[in-house]
């Protein structure tokens, strides 16, 4: 048989495009592989309970010692629709959807960007985090940003490391006064939420790009159709 | 709001030069092995436009890299990023092709320089003599693959944006494509200016050579462009709205119009 090195080099060379191809189409049609998920978290914004008084994002900065200039949750308000008197605002909630299929997650070089396997939540490893910003620019949602102090990547992780470690719910959901927001684990059979997700006409934000937000809104009945 | 500050920019122009900068390197080294291939063969070490391509490669790649490093939150955690490696992210491949490059590119500017430096040393630091006789050796192994590294090197900066599903205009994917070619005709031009700043001569074989590659490359560039508008056009939505903000009426505009397709693309081919 004869092998020249050119011959070699060819068929090396093909043989990891392939390689490389598969491993990819593989990685992004099985997200990841969860038999050893204990939970899975989501929430729940209902957009018609919510009455916009901030109290949510006020929690959050101070449970989570967030700096003044950057924020994890921020609640956008659109409107006001109607006309006057029956007018009516929509309030809109920004924070970390916890993507199943985080762009955040795939483009991270170093692996500081992470889907936390026990609790399906998206976190930063602050010591790995290089600050390239790349998660930054990826995040088709906008809501991460480099933490003045830590300089690493930073955003919302559903209070893992503060609120959830003593076992009580996030912040944002304490100090909800109208209950608009609900936090639970999918997978449990009983949780509220999961009950919520079968009988509300749940959405998700931006679900044609494919990354299965873990945040659901129960949209608000006043819309914002301009004709 | 201005043309040069938003509120979904992320990556300031210090990047753009980056990237711009990686393509020029790429492309300055993939036409100095075309010219040593396919014209100079062993007299490459003699021309001024091998020297120019050679020197352009590894600054512009260098100069690159340390504003890379710069433009990082903690530039004193780069080293990180050589440590931990993430398979499914376009910056991790690029590290691992930039870091394979360079070596490649230094086996091969020393195999073509081999002999001068040789004659140079004389029979002083016999380590290095044998080392540049064997990179001499390996010389077809190592233009091989620094050929097929540079091409990557091109292509990659385009995957880098065009993985960003936040931008409809980058998330696209012609643009590696549009990247590569800008950045092999960079390289191209650069080399041709040094070469002839560094007294080579502007009617010698070696531009005929490079001229000969390089305007097609610029026909191809300009189709290549409106594939990629013409494909942003015809998706709709907010690729359509990122295709009239960079190419209708504006500042962007009048880049794109007077710059690129002006001063970048027609008045080489004129």
């Amino acid at each position: 048989m004869q092998t020249s090195k050119r011959h070699f080099l060819k068929c090396t060379g093909t043989l990891l495009a392939g390689v490389a191809a598969y491993r990819l189409a593989y990685a992004t049609a099985h997200p990841e592989a969860k038999p050893d998920a204990a939970k899975q978290y989501i929430l729940i914004h209902d957009q018609t309970q919510c009455i916009g008084c901030d109290a949510c994002a006020i929690a959050c900065r101070q449970t989570n010692q967030v700096p003044a200039e950057v924020s994890r949750l921020t609640i956008v308000r659109h409107g006001p629709y109607g006309e006057y008197p029956n007018q009516q605002y929509h309030f809109e909630r920004q924070s970390c959807q916890q993507c199943e299929n985080a762009p955040c997650v795939m483009v991270c070089p170093t692996g500081a960007a992470y889907r936390d396997p026990q609790t399906g939540i998206i976190k930063v490893d602050d010591w790995k985090c290089v600050g390239c910003q790349y998660c930054i620019a990826a995040c088709p949602y906008q809501v991460r940003f480099i933490n003045p102090v830590t300089r690493a990547a930073d955003k919302c992780d559903f209070c893992a490391e503060t609120k959830l470690k003593q076992g009580e719910l996030p912040a944002c959901v304490q100090a909800c006064p109208t209950q608009a927001l609900q936090f639970g684990d999918s997978l449990d059979k009983d949780a509220q939420v999961r009950k919520t997700l079968n009988s509300a006409a749940v959405i998700r934000d931006n679900e044609s790009l494919g990354t299965r937000p873990k945040v659901f809104i129960i949209a608000d009945a006043k819309g914002e159709v301009t004709i | 709001m201005s043309a040069f500050h938003f509120d979904s920019l992320v990556w300031h122009w210090p990047i753009a030069i980056y990237l711009f900068l990686a393509g020029i390197s790429a492309g300055a080294m993939f036409f100095a092995i075309l010219l040593k291939y396919a014209c100079l063969k062993q007299t490459a070490h003699e021309s001024k436009f091998i020297l120019a391509a050679c020197i352009i490669a590894p600054i512009s790649v260098f100069l690159g890299l340390g504003i890379l490093v710069v433009d990082l939150t903690k530039p004193l955690d780069f080293w990180k990023i050589l440590v931990f490696y993430n398979p499914r992210s376009v910056m991790s491949v690029g590290v691992i092709i930039l870091m394979i490059y360079q070596v490649f590119m230094f086996a091969w500017i020393a195999a073509v320089y081999a002999k001068p430096i040789q004659t140079w040393l004389g029979l002083r630091f016999t380590p290095i003599n044998k080392l540049l006789t064997w990179l001499a050796q390996q010389h077809a192994s190592i233009t091989g693959l620094l050929l097929i590294l540079s091409l990557s090197l091109g292509a990659y900066t385009g995957f880098l944006l065009s993985a960003l599903p936040g931008y409809p205009m980058l998330n696209n994917p012609v643009l590696p494509l549009l990247f590569l070619i800008s950045g092999l005709t960079s390289g191209a031009a650069g080399a041709l200016l040094l070469g002839v700043l560094l007294k080579g001569q502007p009617d010698s074989k070696e531009v005929k050579f490079i001229h000969k590659i390089e305007i097609p490359l610029i026909l191809v560039e300009l189709s290549i462009i409106f594939t990629f508008f013409m494909g942003l056009v015809l998706s709709g939505g907010q690729k359509q709205v990122a295709a009239a903000t960079a190419i209708g009426a504006g500042f962007w505009g009048w880049v794109f119009w007077l710059g690129i397709i002006g001063v970048g693309l027609s008045v080489p081919l004129a």
